[in-house]
């Protein structure tokens, strides 16, 4: 019940209501716009022929151009210029504008046009725009300096035109550009303007485009162009945008000058190195943790996992990255004296930690989407992660440390990342296996492949042992064992829980994909902490109507649990691009089922065989000392499915589901029901 | 020389001085209270967990907010916060987010340290970073953030700050008790500003234990609150404000009437005052009115003409907001007229208007002040006239109520949008008004009709036609949903509902063209479906699932664990009728008994039949229930279970001589 309180009314209201809620603000944010003319490079394009599009495109790009000119200075302006057609309410997206500045990079201006299919033109400038820089401390991402100014150009309606320009000026860390001409929209035109002073040379490397030569303008002016570039539709398990966008890299080369764009990755590799030079120097204190960690520690194996063990648990990752802190990491004290750090901080943190063991480390380079950087990709700042590889001496042989790069120059490489808080030391997150790294070195730097583990290295597997009564009611209990990345996955999904007795939920998820209606009666957690074990799911359940009756016959289905079936195929358009897995596994199922007393078998579900390049399927299901007993393994790889390989990969995923349905026929024993007797395989 | 006036003067001004100085540095130094930090109690240094809230990851020791709403000056809020990290996880709560208007807030004294299990303190001295959250002409709003440092599992996290609020401006206070973490101790005050009246109210009611807040001698509010549970976000919930543990304060200008009733017949006469203004047009009405229907319409037809000529103007509240901003020279009408000549308006000009020409009609008609049940459920005796946020008009035809809701774009004939039914509703008259209730339609109103047609392969295909029929309060919804997309993305959407209600991978067409812009009862959607590997072979049996369009219920309510009530937006129906043609030469060799659920509030039955030569299918599901209390929970998971069971039951058929099904 609410309760009053009254006060003498005296003054006029000047109370302003509104409620700033402590979690978030909501903002009402109206476009102003003025109806001046848009500028005549856009009425230019009224009228053009769109390129081609299918009824999904959502807009075209109808014309691109960057201009990249080197100021006296040394400073660099661009501008960009932009037209769209927008095809469909999809498309309005297209009519929002970001200009990205950062401390080293100003916003000088940006502007938006309409040109409606009919009325007036529309015009927004800066001061239409809103300013935003949302800091993202759940992921502990804290502090970044980047903002964003974002400007909605108004009417974006189907059939009409919007455009921009904006113009930045920055003081590139690296004399680098990349002129990305391929959009998720078919592109009509894209131009890249080059202006640097007399002197001045460039390095022009393509990616995933063939190559376009340019034309030269003024004194020391390049000009390129590509013409109807088709777009990139999103497809599910697709590679890395950037392994397969068409992009060119421009590093510049002042005459003589220290500071220039990357013309090999030993460039980049020693760029970077300068940035970490001195940062892993252990302070006393480190070196007191070290003693610590590793007093009473015999092997070195065993001090190197101790100190893994520190940096990836209790060091919190917290990114605070301004200006050169995106790539430069902080001094190994200031790291320690905070206990927190980002990916860089953390791989510097256990580099210096190391070296105290007399561990050499090395810093490495990589971005955690498999083929945005491979072996063709031109020398470019497209890493997103640090990650170390730790040098292992000779007395350091154990079979379990599987994630080692090896090579004539630095012998066995233990690569290791200690940002990943779940992936114990020896193992590799999926996306980091076989997915290009380059050794951060003083000069030999070098971009090199990381390790594919077995499909052994990471999987599920389950044993069940179950009772069927007369009823069809089920009851039994599985052991699910997990390893790799499907125990990570299942680490990381606790890690989330908030409640113990919520602990449940994930396991009644994976039941609830399998079994319509079910019990767990009793359910436990093994090794959930012991990240260097098996993950354990033991669970005891029943199920009511497992087996259903049809007539005198009781059908069971064979295939308990799981799926291994995908529909990532599944789709009426033509697929375009290799399917990419996010790492090798190899799971099994044992299924074991006493059929109750008075039933025998009748019918049996097929086996099935299946083995492709990429992947691998075998079940069966027998009939044996009054059980069922069911089984299968499951087994990818490769990580990569080329398109030509498309059919087999969707007739793979199909047989796997028909074999995940398939289901016994169990008859009473001394009926005799048509003429089929009991079989087994 | 000095005269001793002015040595006087001097000294005066000195010990003025010192004073101004010293207060100067009491306010520099005070800012939150230094260093006052509370106690802490050594058993919560040494806590691993807390029993009350088993598998947090952190809880609050301790929260504080302390308000001071003194309108001109000091109006300011402490902010205490403490806090028990318990796992890995629980040290993101070291990471603080502070955000704030620039306009009307400020932030000062932040200071904050680090607790470690054997009582060794870090205090925070990092930088504190200001990030813009969004800055545009008129608003800034920013956050204070920082992390504290050398946070470990079983480190108390403990920071304060103060928000100071600009000079004249008063907020409506809210003490929010339910916090994503479990809380063992808050302690909330506020001092309302004191000229105006305030009142308080706890929609969600008071965690077990709490005492109402109270007013003191010092009139300050305050409350304590011990052991509140974290709040838990699940599927199927009520509105977050109904089940949150919260304290709300209102100021008025007017203050408050102590009587429900009376309070809501003041309000109601000035609200029927103003309709009545905004409708006075009567020529302009008959005029209109003589447009729209016909001399010889009986009642009901000219309800039906006026309603329909209603549903074709304009309504802003339908439109996207960026198309409305562009119009700067919109003129609010001003009467029914004005909505009628200008063809566009608000909802509440619409109704209005189809009020007006109601009346003018013959037909006795009101407009109606409703509480939509979207994002909060409506009690008249907290009297907050903003919970009355929706509107809509009760006619009577034939003696019987009729609620309408022209306004609403594609609402059928006498069909109100699902947060306007089942709630109360404020009926204007010159009295005052009458409360309604606005009238729940049955789950026959919002059916879903499936009807398939389909041919079984050889290799356990199925290949078809399936009609869906959407009806009553489902076409509004999914016309409402897809307004402003273009036809193919409605496609592409109806077919993803199609494929999301056949729990297998399957090929999906949609094949006509459906009504997307009328407001018929019934919208109608036909595919063309093929579903691959759909029965399975055992040995020369072949065994044919039941449950084709089973897939919605696959994973609901999936979960034991329930914490919160559950909560429908209206009550439904699904029909199927699966007829499935088998193979030349095939046999049936037994159906699956028919499975029946009576859960009282819900029902459903699958039943297959054998129609020569092929199985015909019939499954029903029927849901009664909007709310129901956690406690209902099981039940209702086991009526979801059984009806997954159900689903799952196969057809045995025998194949033909030459056939093998994969």
């Amino acid at each position: 019940m609410p309760q009053t309180r009254k006060f003498a009314k005296s003054y006029r209201l000047l109370v302003i209501v509104f409620g700033l809620m402590a979690a978030g603000v909501l903002v009402k944010w109206t476009v102003r716009a003025s109806s001046s003319e848009a500028p005549a490079w856009m009425h230019a394009l009224v009228g053009v022929p769109v390129p081609d599009h299918d009824e999904k495109t959502d807009a075209v790009l109808l014309y691109d151009e960057a201009t990249l000119s080197v100021q006296p200075n040394g400073k660099i302006k661009q501008f960009t210029r932009r037209a769209l057609k927008i095809l469909r309410p999809g498309g309005r997206e297209y009519a929002t504008v970001v200009g990205i500045s950062n401390s080293e990079r100003k916003l000088l201006g940006i502007r938006g046009w309409c040109i409606p299919a009919q009325g007036h033109d529309y015009e927004v400038k800066d001061k239409d725009a809103i300013e935003s820089a949302v800091p993202n401390v759940a992921n502990g991402e804290l502090v970044k300096d980047v903002r964003a100014k974002i400007l909605k150009i108004p009417q974006p309606e189907p059939g009409n035109i919007v455009g921009y320009e904006i113009e930045t000026e920055e003081n590139l860390f690296n004399l680098q550009d990349s002129w990305n001409f391929q959009w998720g929209i078919p592109v009509r035109e894209s131009h890249y303007n080059l202006q640097m002073p007399p002197g001045w040379e460039y390095k022009a490397v393509w990616a995933n485009f063939a190559e376009v030569k340019p034309t030269g303008e003024g004194s020391n002016g390049w000009h390129w162009t590509v013409n109807n570039v088709p777009g990139i539709r999103y497809e599910e398990l697709m590679p890395s945008w950037r392994g397969v966008a068409g992009e060119m890299v421009v590093s510049l080369l002042p005459p003589g000058g220290a500071k220039k764009g990357f013309e090999s990755w030993a460039d980049l590799s020693s760029w970077s190195f300068t940035l970490a030079n001195g940062r892993a120097d252990a302070s006393p204190e480190i070196k007191q943790k070290v003693a610590e960690l590793t007093a009473g520690k015999a092997t070195t194996l065993s001090k190197i996992q101790a100190l893994a063990n520190f940096v990836q648990r209790d060091v919190r990752y917290v990114a605070i990255e301004l200006g050169i802190g995106g790539w430069q990491p902080h001094a190994a004290r200031e790291i320690f004296g905070n206990h927190y750090g980002d990916c860089k901080d953390k791989s510097t943190l256990l580099s210096s930690m190391l070296k105290e063991i007399h561990v050499d480390s090395v810093l490495m380079v990589v971005n955690t989407y498999r083929g945005a950087v491979t072996a063709q990709s031109p020398p470019q700042k497209q890493f997103n992660h640090m990650i170390l590889g730790i040098r292992l001496p000779d007395d350091v042989q154990d079979p379990a440390l599987e994630a080692v790069y090896k090579d004539a120059q630095r012998g066995r490489v233990l690569i290791f990342d200690p940002t990943d808080e779940i992936t114990p030391l020896g193992r590799l997150h999926g996306p980091l296996q076989g997915n290009y790294a380059l050794f951060v070195m003083p000069d030999s730097g070098q971009l090199v492949r990381l390790p594919t583990l077995p499909p052994a290295s990471s999987g599920i597997h389950r044993r069940g042992d179950f009772t069927l009564n007369v009823n069809g009611a089920l009851t039994g209990n599985v052991v699910d064992m997990r390893y790799g990345d499907p125990a990570r996955a299942q680490r990381y999904l606790q890690q989330g829980i908030t409640k113990k007795e919520d602990q449940i939920k994930p396991m009644e998820t994976l039941l609830s994909h399998s079994l319509g209606a079910f019990q767990i009666t009793k359910a436990s957690i093994g090794n959930l902490d012991l990240r260097d074990q098996p993950f354990q799911y033991s669970y005891t359940f029943v199920v009511p109507s497992y087996a259903k009756t049809a007539g005198q016959l009781m059908l069971v289905r064979t295939c308990l649990l799981g799926e291994k079936s995908r529909d990532v195929l599944e789709k009426k358009e033509a697929r375009k691009y290799p399917v990419e897995f996010e790492g090798p596994q190899r799971d099994s199922d044992k299924f074991e089922i006493a059929i109750p007393e008075g039933f025998e078998v009748d019918e049996l579900p097929n086996p099935v065989d299946i083995e492709y390049s990429f992947g691998s399927y075998h079940s069966k299901t027998e009939s044996k000392d009054k059980k069922l007993i069911y089984s299968r393994t499951f087994e990818i790889k490769e990580l990569t499915v080329p398109l030509a390989n498309m059919d087999e990969l969707k007739k793979f995923y199909r047989i796997i589901a028909s074999d995940e349905r398939g289901t016994a026929v169990l008859k009473p024993a001394a009926a005799k029901v048509g003429d089929a007797g009991a079989t087994s395989h | 020389m000095v005269s001793r006036r002015v040595a006087v003067s001097l000294r005066r001004i000195f010990l003025f001085m010192v004073m101004v100085l010293l207060a100067a540095l009491w306010f520099v130094k005070q800012p939150v209270g230094a260093d006052d930090w509370q106690p802490i109690d050594p058993a919560e240094l040494k806590m691993t967990s807390e029993p009350k809230a088993p598998g947090a990851p952190a809880i609050y020791l301790y929260r504080q907010v302390d308000r001071k709403e003194t309108g001109r000056t000091t109006h300011t809020e402490l902010n205490y916060v403490r806090i028990k990290v318990l796992t890995e996880e629980g040290r993101k709560y070291a990471n603080v987010e502070i955000p704030y208007s620039k306009a009307v807030t400020g932030i000062s004294g932040i200071r904050a340290r680090t607790i470690h299990p054997d009582g060794q303190v870090i205090n925070f001295d990092g930088k504190i970073f200001e990030n813009t959250i969004v800055k545009s002409r008129t608003q800034k709003y920013l956050a204070k953030t920082f992390t504290l440092p050398d946070v470990q599992v079983g480190s108390i996290i403990e920071y304060k700050f103060m928000y100071d609020f600009a000079d004249y401006y008063i907020y409506f206070s809210q003490w929010v008790i339910s916090a994503n973490l479990f809380t063992k101790k808050a302690d909330f005050a506020l001092r309302p500003y004191e000229r105006y009246p305030v009142q308080w109210s706890w929609p969600a009611g008071l965690p077990v234990g709490t005492n109402a807040p109270a007013e003191g001698s010092d009139h300050v509010i305050r409350m304590t609150s011990i052991d509140v549970p974290a709040f838990q976000v699940e599927d199927h919930m009520p509105p977050e404000d109904e089940i949150k543990y919260r304290i709300v304060f209102v100021y008025s200008e007017d203050g408050f009437e102590s009587d429900p009733d009376k309070f809501w017949k003041e309000f109601g006469k000035k609200q029927f005052d103003q309709t009545e203004k905004f409708m006075d047009r009567r020529k302009a009405m008959e005029q209109a009115l003589g447009e729209t229907v016909a001399p010889g319409d009986s009642a009901e037809e000219k309800l039906k003409k006026i309603y329909a000529r209603c549903q074709e103007i304009k309504n802003r509240n339908f439109e996207r907001k960026d198309q409305l901003a562009k119009e700067e020279k919109y003129k609010p009408n001003e009467s029914v007229e004005d909505v009628w000549k200008s063809k566009e308006g608000t909802g509440k000009d619409i109704n209005l208007l189809f009020v007006a020409l109601s009346r003018v009609a013959g037909i006795e008609s009101y407009y109606l002040l409703l509480s939509g049940r979207n994002e909060h459920f409506f009690n008249q005796k907290r009297m907050n006239t903003k919970e009355l946020d929706a509107n809509a008009v009760l006619v009577k035809v034939d003696g019987k109520d009729l609620y309408l809701d022209p306004a609403t774009k594609f609402a059928p004939y006498g069909m109100l949008p699902w947060e306007e039914t089942g709630v109360a509703g404020l009926r204007l008259d010159k009295q005052g008004g009458t409360w309604v209730q606005t009238v729940v339609p049955e789950a026959s109103e919002c059916e879903t009709m499936r009807e398939g047609d389909f041919r079984l392969s050889d290799d356990g295909a199925l290949e078809g036609q399936v009609k869906v029929t959407y009806s009553g309060m489902l076409a509004l919804q999914a016309r409402l949903a897809e307004r402003f997309n273009d036809d193919t993305q409605r496609k592409e959407n109806l077919e993803e509902s199609l494929k999301y209600a056949i729990p297998v991978t399957a090929e999906v067409t949609l094949k006509n063209k459906p009504e997307w812009t009328s407001s018929d009862e019934k919208l109608v959607a036909e595919y063309d479906v093929k579903i691959p590997g759909w029965a399975s072979s055992a040995g020369k049996r072949v065994l044919l699932p039941l449950g084709l369009f089973s897939g919605a219920q696959k994973h609901t309510f999936e979960h034991t664990q329930r914490t919160n009530a559950i909560y429908f937006h209206y009550l439904f129906e699904t029909k199927d009728l699966t007829k499935i043609a088998l193979p030349a030469g095939w046999k049936i060799d037994s159906l699956p008994k028919e499975v029946h659920v009576d859960a009282k509030a819900a029902d459903y039955r699958i039943a297959a039949e054998d129609k020569g030569g092929s199985v015909q299918v019939t499954r029903t599901l029927k849901s009664e229930i909007l709310v129901l209390q956690a406690n209902y929970y099981p039940t209702l998971q086991k009526f979801y279970q059984q009806i997954r069971s159900g689903d799952e039951q196969q057809a045995v058929l025998r194949q033909g001589e030459s056939s093998a099904a994969n």
